[in-house]
């Protein structure tokens, strides 16, 4: 049965105050915020309710805005705090769930520069795909494409069917936690695409961009908050990507190499003895003697102070019900390597 | 600024193939691409179908003439034929150099490049990624622009040519970031800036940018633009945003319905019903329409795409994204609720007229895609022949340019010609005499084009038409630009963007109003046949002394003879 829309919907309109990030630099010391209140009917977007308030209200609210269909990756901007997509998010949708009732709070993107109002600068993320070579550099020379096709199997497509779907919308960037600290880091839209290139079969500098990848700012810096992967508007796994990348380092490159891969070892080997951290030593085994004198003595010094140091290795006792716990653990090494096997086929 | 040997306006697939090509056909020569968005945005990323090519990895008996007929056909003869010889033969190459490159695409079992039937083809040829081919390509190709060092001037609007008797000096754009008119002089410009069919605007399927910025600065300088009457109809659109709903869901099962609530297409193709082809569905919910059988909505007339029979189950598995659309840009879910839809513009034949080589009338000026008319698509193109005309041609443009750099003197332009130009641009601020808000006059716009220059065409409508446009133009001499900022003025683009739109509108409407014969895309109400005897031919707009002048070029024939399009 069908049921005309408009007998129970359509025309129903709800005020709404869009509360909309302002900055221009030409003339604004600091940010402030401008309210627009329209009505707005079911079916309308945040984008389509700037458009109205560009068109109608103030044309100078600035913000950019290209397919409006949810595949270009523009409108990327914080509606209510939560990075997003402003063409995709049905302003009904996001008013149910809004902390001040009917107000939809309106900013732009966090972790890269801000040009004016919603407008941030997408520079920075451009410079760390070149950085990273997040490009296949083709086994095939160039003077010979065109002429026949790599095979490539299903399986080898699934591994980077997802990460492709990536439109670059920069909301992970936004959400990142690293990003808000670090600048420098290589954020995780950029760590997800350089997977996508690391696991195709058609790339020849793998090992190049692997190495890049771990340096200083790289893979290991990722605290696994998960925030880009809640954040992704096409709802990639994202932190898939970022483990797929560690085990690979770790994997082709040895776990002597970074400090990163060192930690995650003293981490394996602790929990597997004594099924928690030894913390004293933690840093020496994570970075070496002479970094850990360097940076840590004085902080060291002052944990004595306040008697707040670990206790000392030989202190630690094992956790309760260890036999149990290292036999669990043994199943669960064993199960990832199995994995593993089975993946690289 | 240092002379560019080439400067190509517009980062879709046809500007980033152009910019590879030329840098591969001479990596010594300074090449700049630029784009009024970060090329990674650009509307080649919204096709979701395919491109077309005769690999034969799916029907092994598909051949290069069978892809070169079908076209042919599908152009209602008025592609020339040699042109459309140079798509599908480029065609397999092309694809196979993608995919040498990192295109993702799709696979068969045998581990070959997957293809599948498409609208208009004799055998499935469409090769595709998923339902998301045009953003992998356009991510491809901008991946291996950055590989290569291509120069990008990202976010900076193309305004005009600086054009010296026959020849171009280079191009003056605006950097969007600083609000600066900058000077780009150059041997060679290659214009890649896409379609036109935003003129349409909220009964259109494109990107907000799609305004045929590189048409109309080619046509203010003077050269012709081929064919531009012709603009594809799709008879899915959603009725707020006109963003597509693919043929998939009719595909599945779904019905049109009007709102006495009968299945109106039995009316129309009573075999075929909803599953007609998409110009004789679209005529047909156009009809629904205008007779007065659709639903009324503050957001226009519309008639329902009903999927509720379906079931739950059905059109979570299959259509996923048709329902996460609905919801997302309607807010209805089509499991409970029919969709509401009206047929959308979507695509535009017609573009700067272009010899096989990308080269347009004036000396070192070049086009390629959407923007450019070769011909090879004639009076309607066929699905998945739209990613392969930007590809092949984007790289033939590209690779002409590199190699006739040399032939042409650097230009110059001079510190007078920015100074006027900006001046231009500024003048809509000044709060004196102007007052007209440009989102009214693109809204009038869009509704004058969808109800006189739409679907159907009529002599007395197309005139209404052309009188309504004509009325606009003179109101947006008091537009008013309000953002009166330097930084990043979203609202001068804008102004400069329907200014664009409104010019080439009256060339579509000019060419509608002459060609007095049905054709393809092109249906006159007055003049229901094709007329072979006197309209199989190109038409030409060019710009006369402020004024649109029509003329003709013949179609180049070849293998095959005019013959009655049915399928």
């Amino acid at each position: 049965m069908t049921v005309p829309i408009d007998q129970h919907n359509e025309g129903v309109k709800k005020n709404v105050t869009f509360r909309v990030f302002r900055f221009n630099p030409q003339v604004d010391s600091k940010p402030y915020f401008d309210d627009y209140t329209i009505p707005v009917e079911r079916g309308i977007t945040v984008l389509r309710s700037l458009n109205y308030i560009k068109e109608h209200i103030d044309a100078s609210v600035s913000f950019r805005a290209f397919c409006q269909a949810g595949i270009c990756g523009s409108c990327g901007m914080r509606v209510n705090g939560r990075s997003q997509l402003a063409c995709t998010t049905q302003v009904w949708d996001v008013l149910a769930r809004s902390r001040d009732e009917g107000i939809i709070k309106v900013e732009p993107l966090r972790n890269l520069p801000l040009i004016k109002d919603l407008i941030v600068d997408m520079d920075p993320l451009v410079d760390k795909m070149k950085h990273y070579s997040n490009w296949i550099d083709s086994t095939m020379p160039e003077a010979s494409m065109g002429k026949k096709e790599f095979l490539i199997s299903e399986e080898e497509f699934l591994r980077y069917d997802k990460a492709t779907d990536c439109i670059l919308c920069a909301s992970c960037v936004s959400e990142c936690s690293i990003l808000r600290a670090n600048k420098e880091y290589v954020s995780p839209a950029v760590l997800l695409k350089s997977y996508r290139m690391n696991v195709d079969s058609r790339d020849s500098i793998h090992g190049q961009r692997l190495a890049e990848l771990v340096k200083d700012h790289g893979v290991w810096d990722c605290t696994h908050c998960y925030r880009c992967q809640e954040s992704c508007v096409k709802s990639i796994p994202i932190m898939d990507a970022i483990h797929g990348i560690r085990e690979d380092a770790i994997e082709s490159r040895g776990m002597k190499d970074t400090s990163g891969s060192k930690h995650a070892e003293a981490f394996m080997s602790d929990i597997e003895k004594k099924g928690k951290l030894v913390e004293a030593t933690l840093p020496i085994r994570t970075n070496g003697v002479v970094w850990t004198l360097q940076n840590l003595l004085p902080m060291a010094v002052k944990m004595i102070m306040k008697r707040r140091t670990p206790p000392p290795p030989p202190l630690v006792k094992s956790a309760k019900g260890i036999k149990i716990f290292r036999e669990m653990f043994r199943e669960m090494t064993e199960h990832v390597k199995q994995d593993h096997k089975s993946h690289k086929k | 600024m240092k002379p560019f040997d080439v400067v190509i306006v517009g980062g879709g697939g046809a500007g980033l193939y152009a910019a590879m090509e030329a840098m591969k056909t001479n990596p010594s020569l300074n090449i700049a691409v630029l784009s009024k968005v970060y090329p990674n945005r650009s509307h080649t990323s919204a096709a979701q179908g395919g491109a077309n090519a005769a690999l034969a990895n799916k029907a092994k008996n598909d051949t290069v003439e069978m892809h070169i007929f079908d076209t042919i056909k599908g152009s209602d003869y008025l592609a020339d034929q040699d042109a459309v010889d140079v798509l599908c033969s480029e065609a397999p190459k092309i694809i196979r150099e993608l995919e040498n490159m990192g295109t993702p695409w799709s696979r068969m079992d045998d581990n070959t490049i997957a293809q599948r039937p498409f609208g208009g083809a004799t055998l499935p040829r469409c090769c595709y990624c998923s339902d998301k081919t045009g953003h992998t390509i356009l991510q491809t190709l901008y991946e291996q622009c950055l590989k290569k060092g291509v120069i990008f001037f990202n976010e900076y609007f193309a305004l005009n040519l600086s054009v010296n008797g026959s020849r171009s000096r280079g191009l003056i754009a605006m950097n969007m970031k600083s609000g600066k008119v900058e000077a780009f002089p150059a041997r060679t410009v290659i214009f890649a800036t896409g379609g036109y069919a935003k003129m349409y605007w909220n009964r259109s399927s494109n990107a907000a940018g799609n305004t045929g910025d590189g048409q109309a600065i080619a046509f203010r300088s003077g050269i012709p633009l081929k064919d531009m009457e012709f603009v594809q109809f799709h008879p899915t659109g959603l009725r707020k945003s006109g963003l597509l709903i693919t043929e998939g869901a009719r595909g599945e099962g779904g019905y049109l319905v009007n709102k006495d609530g009968e299945r109106f297409m039995a009316r129309y193709a009573k075999e075929k019903m909803e599953l007609g082809p998409r110009d004789l569905v679209s005529r047909s919910i156009e009809t629904e329409i205008l007779e007065g059988r659709g639903f009324d909505s503050p957001a226009g007339t519309y008639i329902h795409l009903d999927l509720t029979h379906l079931g739950a189950d059905l059109i979570k598995s299959r259509l996923p994204q048709i329902r996460e659309m609905s919801m997302q840009f309607e807010g209805v879910d089509p499991i409970e609720e029919p969709i509401p839809i009206r047929p959308t513009a979507h695509y535009s034949m017609g573009g700067i007229d272009t010899d096989n080589f990308g080269r347009t009338v004036m000396q070192g000026v070049y086009a390629a895609g959407e923007c450019g008319c070769v011909s090879v698509h004639g009076a309607n193109r066929l699905g998945g022949n739209s990613l392969l005309d930007i590809l092949v041609f984007g790289r033939i443009a590209g690779h002409t340019a590199a190699e006739e750099a040399q032939q042409f003197e650097p230009g110059t332009i001079s510190e007078g010609e920015l100074k006027e130009q900006l001046d231009e641009v500024r003048g809509g601020m000044h709060s004196s005499g102007n007052y007209e808000r440009y989102g009214a006059l693109r809204e009038d716009l869009g509704k004058t084009l969808a109800s006189n220059v739409g679907i159907y065409r009529e002599s007395s409508l197309l005139q209404k038409g052309i009188q309504e446009i004509s009325e606009l133009k003179e109101r947006f001499k008091k537009v008013r630009v309000f953002d009166t900022s330097d930084v990043f003025n979203t609202n001068l683009m804008q102004v400069l963007e329907l200014k664009n739109m409104l010019d080439l509108a009256e060339t579509v409407a000019a060419g509608a109003y002459a060609r007095q014969e049905s054709r393809g895309s092109h249906t006159r109400v007055d003049f229901p046949v094709r007329d072979d005897v006197n309209w199989h031919k190109h038409t030409l707009a060019t710009l006369v002394n402020g004024k649109v002048v029509l003329g003709e070029k013949p179609v180049t024939m070849g293998r095959y003879e005019l013959q009655e399009r049915t399928y």
